[in-house]
């Protein structure tokens, strides 16, 4: 620990500055200028960043599905699921940021970049999510459609597809709520989004209008987190789950994160 | 046990509800619409592979990566970013966990507050925090300390505070009853019970912090990534390429080593 | 895979009163010729089985657990590989046999679990017409367009077994009688010429279990279907059985009438004394829902 700190260049009054000045500037960032942000089109911006977490979303979810399948070990042989589940591992290893450093000199800058970086590194995850999805089912059906005479196709669709679906698709949403984190990051460096918006103000040090675009980004995002938490627990019981009450208190938890027990 | 086929007894078949019709076609048409706003280009899919500017990546100059000034060391710098974030991060996480479950909590507003607060928190995408702390303590691995030490508190209270609330609550209750004050009933009630999780849950954070400081640096909060964001602002993406390869294996050295050790603590 | 419609099986169903003789089978459906069946991880299941079974007859199998009951049955369709022997199953010989003929052989046998094995999270008729996927194209069943006369053959193999009001049920929501009739009605829709049954009211209530039993029983009599049963208890056994095997230790120990069965005939094949719950009216017999379904 020592040895961390003394590599930071942590003089004392770097120490102590530091909370000073970040109080200052937090001073400076209320309250926040929603209007003036508003003006230049940062709401705009906002749901490009939720169209490009949701398009890299989908992306991720078809490009993965089959894939996951044949990185199954109760499903596919060894000879293709060790390469598919390396691939999963390596595009895993790579964070969307990097991936769209790589793709910006190619698509050139905007939200296309972001998208493509999003959807490739969800494909990652959202493999190997599937497939341990898949590794976990109950083989019984599997049995049964061999014991009739279908093939491997027919067993997927029809014992292992069924079981796993609802799994993999709460997934799927669960990892649009961290794209869309993510692709607020993205604008950061150009690839389209929010980010950029929020740099650009920090940059001229406009305070107030860096918080109001905070305050929307967070305020998107948890909506959408509140919203997806609905579906998902939905899409796992597999219909509707009570009144209006329950389901509205149900909501309210999962937006603030308190549970009341 | 009918054995004389009856049509009058089946059942219809069931209508596609048209509410499930209605979510599908709206989800569908959303999907075409933020396609648009995007810029789907399918092409782009096949021009990646012929672009030209694969060139720039190859070959990868070795002597330039393997030159400790400019690799070695911000490595260095990275892993006292993730270190110290991590320690400082996973620390402040403890109370806050504690806090955060009603197993744990000293009172109701505690578990409010911290509840709340910390939803927002995690709300933030966590580069922002970076871009925040970088304009408020200025570029460098300061600044970068400081924005995954928030980071890693996020990612840790979300880990840790799901095992508190799973833990046997029997000991904790002994230690109350036994009219122990709060904190001390912490100590010996279910510090015991959930610290090999807790150092677990560490190690994941202290991987995680590796690989997003790598990121950081890209906007300028220090490590290796500011490195890789220089280079690649002077289009030298072979040596970008390069680095590339250098992080790829290290991270993934460094999650062997850490799932190995976690596996060992549960 | 052909989509060709197989024949039914022998027009006349067998006709069983009371006072006719047993249908005496001259054609022989199965044929086992020294099967032995070796697990890898060593462990023999089988040994040296000769057995000729024919066309029409209602088979019941015994034995304690690990005797070798599943295995028998399951190397008729092939799910387990014999290590050695041949297997000749209409005409077909399975053991060493490829992929496609396999399909073809499974197709013509029907097979029951003891844990029915159905897609709990899709429909009963869904799970019916998973017996029709090998004359189905398997474009047309991934799908999910079965064509007009498959979903008929699996409206009436459910009518035959009594539960077609609830055809568009998710299966997960039966009870077990109801699913293992599902189980049975999957099987049916294949238009079988033999029906295995592995353990089939293992799982279920002893009124559950007599059900599923005298289904499986006019089934064979009015359908002529050949039938074999895996059971575990010995009073179902006596009372729904024609032909009794007993096997011990992958040996086959018995093979005959069930009128020729005794209490000493269950001691050999068991190896000990009959306890309690070896019978399914004493013994703890699992429950799973009170209504029979």
């Amino acid at each position: 620990m020592v040895w961390s700190i003394s590599g930071l260049d942590v003089t004392l009054d770097r120490l102590l500055g530091a909370p000073s000045d970040a109080w200052a500037i937090l001073r400076q960032m209320i309250p926040p200028a929603f209007a003036r942000v508003a003006a230049r089109g940062a709401v705009g911006k906002v749901f490009e960043s939720v169209y490009i977490a949701w398009i890299g979303t989908v992306i991720g979810a078809l490009l993965s599905l089959p894939l996951a399948f044949m990185a199954a070990h109760n499903v596919a042989p060894i000879w293709i699921r060790v390469p598919i589940r390396q691939l999963f591992n390596a595009i895993r290893a790579v964070p969307e940021l990097i991936l769209a450093v790589i793709l910006i000199p190619i698509t050139g800058l905007g939200p296309w970049a972001g998208t493509l970086a999003i959807g490739i590194h969800s494909i990652g995850t959202l493999g190997k999510w599937a497939t341990e999805s898949i590794e976990s089912i109950d083989s019984g059906p599997i049995e049964a459609v061999e014991s009739t005479g279908g093939r491997w196709v027919s067993s997927m669709r029809w014992a292992v597809f069924p079981q796993v679906m609802s799994t993999i698709s709460s997934y799927w949403l669960f990892r649009f709520e961290i794209n869309v984190r993510a692709s607020a990051v993205l604008g950061m460096i150009g690839a389209g989004g929010v980010g950029s918006e929020l740099v650009s103000h920090l940059v001229f040090r406009d305070f107030p209008a860096a918080s109001a675009v905070l305050a929307l980004t967070v305020g998107v995002v948890l909506t959408i987190d509140t919203v997806s938490a609905a579906v998902r627990r939905r899409i796992i019981t597999g219909g509707v789950g009570g009144d209006d009450s329950s389901r509205s208190a149900e909501a309210l938890s999962d937006l603030t994160g308190i549970n009341h027990r | 046990m009918t054995p004389t086929p009856g049509q009058s007894t089946r059942p219809e078949r069931p209508r596609l509800r048209a509410r499930t019709v209605g979510i599908a076609a709206a989800l569908m048409a959303f999907s075409v619409f933020a396609a648009r706003e995007v810029g789907f280009d399918p092409s782009t899919f096949w021009e990646v592979w012929s672009n030209p500017l694969w060139e720039k990546f190859w070959p990868i100059p070795w002597d330039w990566v393997f030159d400790s000034g400019n690799v070695l060391q911000p490595f260095v710098e990275t892993f006292q970013i993730a270190t110290i974030s991590t320690i400082l991060g996973c620390g402040l996480a403890l109370p806050v966990s504690f806090a955060m479950s009603s197993l744990t909590t000293p009172n109701r507003p505690t578990y409010l507050v911290s509840r709340a607060v910390m939803n927002v928190v995690r709300a933030v995408p966590d580069l922002f925090w970076a871009k925040l702390m970088v304009t408020a303590i200025g570029i460098g691995a300061f600044a970068g300390a400081w924005a995954l030490t928030i980071f890693s508190l996020a990612v840790m209270v979300k880990l840790f505070s799901e095992t508190v609330d799973g833990a046997d609550p029997g000991p904790l209750e002994a230690a109350r009853a036994a009219g122990g004050r709060h904190a001390p009933s912490l100590r010996t009630g279910i510090l015991p019970t959930v610290f090999p999780d807790y150092v677990a849950h560490a190690l994941y954070v202290f991987e995680l912090n590796v690989r997003a400081s790598v990121v950081l640096g890209l906007v300028g909060a220090g490590g290796i990534g500011r490195v890789l964001e220089a280079q690649r602002q002077f289009f030298r993406f072979d040596r970008v390429l390069g680095m590339l390869v250098i992080i790829f294996v290290v991270v993934w050295v460094i999650e062997q080593v850490s799932v190995s050790l976690r596996k060992r603590l549960i | 895979m052909s989509s060709a419609r197989r024949p039914a099986p022998s027009e006349s169903p067998k006709q069983a009163d009371e006072g006719e003789p047993y249908p005496d089978p001259d054609t022989p459906v199965i044929r086992l010729e020294d099967v032995s069946v070796t697990y890898p991880g060593g462990v023999e299941a089988l040994r040296g089985i000769d057995l000729t079974i024919g066309d029409g007859e209602f088979v019941v199998i015994v034995g304690l657990s690990g005797a070798g009951k599943s295995t028998l049955l399951r190397v008729l369709n092939g799910l387990v590989p014999a290590t050695s022997g041949s297997v000749v199953v209409d005409g077909t010989e399975v053991v060493g046999a490829s992929a496609a003929t396999l399909r073809q052989v499974r197709s013509r046998i029907g097979m029951i679990f003891q844990t029915f094995n159905l897609v709990n999270r899709t429909s009963v008729l869904n799970n019916v017409l998973m017996g029709r996927l090998s004359v189905v194209p398997a474009w047309r069943s991934t799908l999910g367009l079965w064509p007009a006369e498959d979903r008929e053959a699996a409206m009436a193999a459910l009518e035959r077994v009594g539960i077609v009001d609830k055809a568009y049920v998710r299966a997960s929501n039966l009870s077990g009688g109801q699913q293992q009739r599902v189980g049975i009605a999957r099987a049916l829709a294949q238009e079988p010429g033999l029906m295995l049954a592995d353990e089939p009211v293992a799982a279920l209530d002893p009124v559950t279990s007599r059900q599923v039993m005298g289904d499986l029983q006019k089934i064979n009599r009015e359908l002529g279907i050949t039938t074999l049963v895996n059971l575990h208890f010995l009073d179902l056994a006596k009372e729904y059985g024609r032909r009794l095997i007993g096997l011990r230790d992958g040996e086959m120990i018995f093979d005959g009438d069930i009128a020729d069965v005794d209490d000493d005939t269950f001691r050999d094949i068991y190896g000990r004394s009959i306890t309690d719950e070896d019978l399914l009216a004493m013994g703890d017999s699992p429950t799973d829902g009170s209504e029979g379904g």
